[in-house]
């Protein structure tokens, strides 16, 4: 009985300190649209980047169009899959997450945008 | 003897009543978060915060944004207004904008106004302004310089405040610490959202001020909801003429930030 009530000391400790960090450690994800790309960054409230974490697209009907990583300075780009909302979603080694969704009239902007410049 | 002893019987008198002068750069949202909209207005105007009275301001000399270390000159982008308080006669000219947030990180919004003449106490006003607008999560670039003749640069953090926080900032001269130097504070009463205008019981109660210390730095502590406007005032080394006689400059620094109730 000891044993159990030591257990479940334990866990509500371990609970509450890995509380306090994902508030500190909560992340945050943009994305824009530029010159036939998509460019994300994630980062930490700081400024700090989200390196080396997991990325992954959707569109408006939640369909994964693609997987990346973050590189050291929080960016990840790709060349635009599909003129549709799309989410973005990252999701760092600790598991916490954030996502963003970049309009379509935004991808819509960038291609005329792109248009006028050439 | 007798002209001199009165001519400043008569400033004396007036000094307790020249109310204070502000100039302020106000935003329609000063944290834009990714589930808003990222459209922002900004109005920038003259007036005496807690009385709500609005005095001319011509077009600015000087009005940009400085986000991730970079500077935007946006003054051709500010478009005539006006507004006036409930018992002022006929509208004073004010100036706003539309500002399109693009990517993460502060913005500090800043303006240095044409030179105000002050007829009561026979200087101009120049007061250099800034806001800082947190936009997207990335807290980053608040407290930045952007290398006026004098400003502040916030030490506390300046959005994100709850009534009752301090407010903490050094005063810059030439960019350098400017030691015992006099900041005025006064709330705006038209803040939005400030449930009913305050009235103050006397004078004092209408700018309260707080001096530097010896690095320039100060604090306040702010009682209530709204924006609070904080006023670090010195004389410009330079005169400007008017009617052939060199007057001298008040130039102030200037530094906006809201607070909201803790519920």
């Amino acid at each position: 009985m000891f044993s159990v009530f030591r257990i479940s000391i334990l866990s509500i400790v371990v609970s509450a300190l890995f509380a306090t960090s994902s508030l500190a450690h909560k992340i945050n994800v943009f994305a824009y649209a530029e010159t036939g790309q998509v460019k994300t960054e994630s980062y930490f409230a700081d400024g700090r980047p989200v390196k080396q974490s997991r990325v992954m697209v959707y569109d408006s009907n939640d369909n994964l169009l693609l997987e990346g990583k973050t590189d050291d300075e929080g960016l990840f780009s790709f060349a635009i899959p599909k003129v549709d909302d799309l989410k973005v979603v990252v999701r760092e080694i600790l598991g916490h997450r954030n996502s963003f969704i970049l309009k379509k009239s935004e991808i819509v902007a960038s291609k005329v945008t792109e248009k006028g410049n050439n | 003897m007798k002209k001199t002893f009165l001519a400043v019987f008569i400033l004396l008198l007036y000094a307790p009543f020249a109310c204070a002068h502000f100039a302020a750069v106000i935003p329609s949202d000063d944290i834009v978060t990714k589930d808003e909209s990222r459209n922002i207005q900004l109005d920038v105007k003259f007036v005496h915060p807690l009385e709500m009275h609005y005095m001319e301001m011509a077009r600015p000399a000087q009005f940009g944004v400085l986000h991730r270390g970079k500077k935007t000159d946006l003054l051709g982008t500010l478009k005539q207004s006006q507004g006036k308080a409930p018992d002022q006669e006929g509208g004073f000219m004010t100036w706003t904008t539309d500002y399109k947030i693009k990517r993460p990180g502060d913005y500090t919004f800043y303006v240095e106004p044409a030179p105000y003449w002050e007829p009561a106490e026979d200087l101009f006003i120049i007061h250099y302004t800034k806001v800082c607008v947190n936009a997207l999560g990335l807290q980053a670039g608040w407290d930045g310089p952007i290398g006026l003749e004098t400003e502040i640069i916030p030490l506390t953090r300046p959005y994100g405040l709850w009534s009752g926080n301090m407010f903490s900032g050094q005063v810059l001269l030439k960019g350098k610490p400017a030691p015992y130097v006099e900041i005025e504070v006064e709330y705006l009463n038209e803040s939005t959202g400030n449930p009913a205008i305050v009235k103050a019981p006397s004078d004092p109660y209408v700018t309260q001020v707080v001096k530097s210390d010896a690095n320039g730095v100060f604090h306040y502590a702010m009682p209530r909801a709204g924006w609070w406007g904080f006023s670090a005032l010195s004389e410009a080394d330079r005169t400007i003429k008017k009617g052939g006689i060199e007057k001298h400059i008040e130039i102030g620094a200037v530094y906006w930030v809201r607070t909201v109730d803790m519920k």
